[in-house]
């Protein structure tokens, strides 16, 4: 099965929860990802999936200046960000458990 | 391609999505960040700027599949697989090396446009033959590895790329060549000119034939006999080898009319000599040509 088609489904639910974890820039995220075992996640993608939340008020953002290199634009969650975190991570769980369920039936 | 070309390029391919500004806010600083962690080229790390933009997009939720550029180009059917394959570790470690080899392509890339230079203008040749086709290959080397070395802008970038295609062409071309120089040198291709003398060949390696002393059926000794090969070519030995010269103290001697009249060389024979006694005075004769006939095999 190809982890890539999976990771679409998820990389939202992914990038809420490395914010809701703590604020983060958009290589930042990346690497966070990356560093939590989703190496196949393209910049492109995260940078994309970040605008999207932030436009649907998802997340709020703000520019931290850096002296050893350009300044930051870092996001984080709010309010409807949160919440929207805490059902989809719902969702996941519960479609998580269907699936372990069913493939344990299965082999069972 | 620097992280501005990148950046334009995305640019490019993003044209006017409505949300544009916000798709593009961050570009240039993550660009930027990317080029400055590793020396990786940023096509290699992210991919071409094409599926980068078009991932943004597809992330965003912009365009559907069916506003999707065309892909016209090569680069651009390749591009995604590439950035396919990029996924996966062992195929980003291969991309990682590549880098390390392009100062040795830099090298020989100035040899290969030297040496094309230099068999274009004149003859084909692997290899320098003269101080001014070293000179020349020193200057084209020192030339590839500093524009190697510099940051293209998109004019020399596109004069690079052009270099590249050239020198990849006359390596081919060049080991083509060597091919063909080596197979012909299996086959003696080396003596491909036609002699017009025919070299009389030891009949042994003991034995050394430098001089050719004909005798009639009933034993006398002849002179002045012409000897031909069975395609009327002079059948000549080589007596300077043996450290014998041929006597011309009657003028340019006929080298294939024995006995020759051979003198020893400054010391180096030790045998006796074949003098001239009298310098003869005919024209060597036209070699009666007649076809062999062909040996029978088994009946």
């Amino acid at each position: 099965m190809d982890s890539s088609q999976l990771l679409k489904g998820v990389l939202d639910l992914a990038v809420l929860a490395v914010l809701n974890e703590r604020d983060g820039y958009g290589y930042d995220v990346v690497r966070r990802l990356r560093e939590a075992g989703l190496e196949e996640v393209g910049d492109a993608s995260v940078y994309g999936t970040l605008r999207r939340l932030f436009k649907a008020g998802a997340l709020t953002s703000y520019v931290v200046a850096s002296d050893e290199g350009p300044h930051r634009k870092y996001y984080g969650l709010n309010e409807v960000g949160r919440s929207m975190y805490a059902t989809q991570a719902k969702t996941w769980a519960s479609f998580a458990a269907t699936m372990a369920s069913l493939l344990e039936e299965r082999r069972g | 391609m620097t992280p501005e070309e990148y950046a334009q390029a995305v640019r490019d391919v993003v044209g006017d999505h409505p949300d544009r500004e916000e798709l593009l806010e961050d570009l240039d600083d993550h660009l930027a960040e990317i080029a400055a962690e590793s020396d990786l080229p940023l096509e290699d790390r992210l991919g071409p700027p094409s599926v980068y933009a078009e991932e943004l997009m597809a992330a965003y939720g912009g365009r559907s599949e069916g506003r999707r550029k065309r892909r016209t180009t090569p680069r651009e059917w390749v591009s995604p697989a590439h950035a396919a394959m990029m996924r996966h570790g062992s195929y980003r470690s291969f991309v990682g090396f590549l880098p390390e080899l392009r100062p040795g392509w830099w090298v020989l890339r100035g040899y290969l446009l030297a040496m094309l230079l230099l068999s274009v203008a004149d003859h084909a040749r692997l290899a320098p033959q003269s101080l001014a086709d070293w000179a020349l290959v020193a200057a084209a080397v020192c030339v590839s590895v500093w524009s190697g070395r510099r940051r293209r802008g998109r004019a020399l970038g596109l004069l690079a790329s052009a270099a590249n295609v050239a020198g990849a062409l006359a390596l081919f071309f060049g080991l083509v060549t060597a091919a063909s120089w080596n197979n012909g040198a299996d086959h003696g291709g080396f003596m491909a000119e036609p002699s017009p003398n025919v070299y009389v060949q030891p009949a042994s390696s003991f034995n050394e034939v430098y001089n050719i002393k004909p005798y009639a059926k009933d034993g006398s000794p002849l002179t002045d006999v012409y000897l031909y090969d069975q395609d009327g070519k002079p059948v000549i030995t080589s007596p300077e080898e043996y450290g014998y010269t041929v006597d011309r103290s009657c003028g340019e001697p006929i080298l294939n009319r024995y006995p020759l009249p051979l003198v020893p060389q400054d010391g180096i024979a030790n045998e006796t000599a074949t003098p001239a006694v009298t310098c003869p005075t005919t024209e060597p004769p036209v070699p009666p040509v007649t076809a062999e006939p062909e040996p029978t095999r088994g009946k």
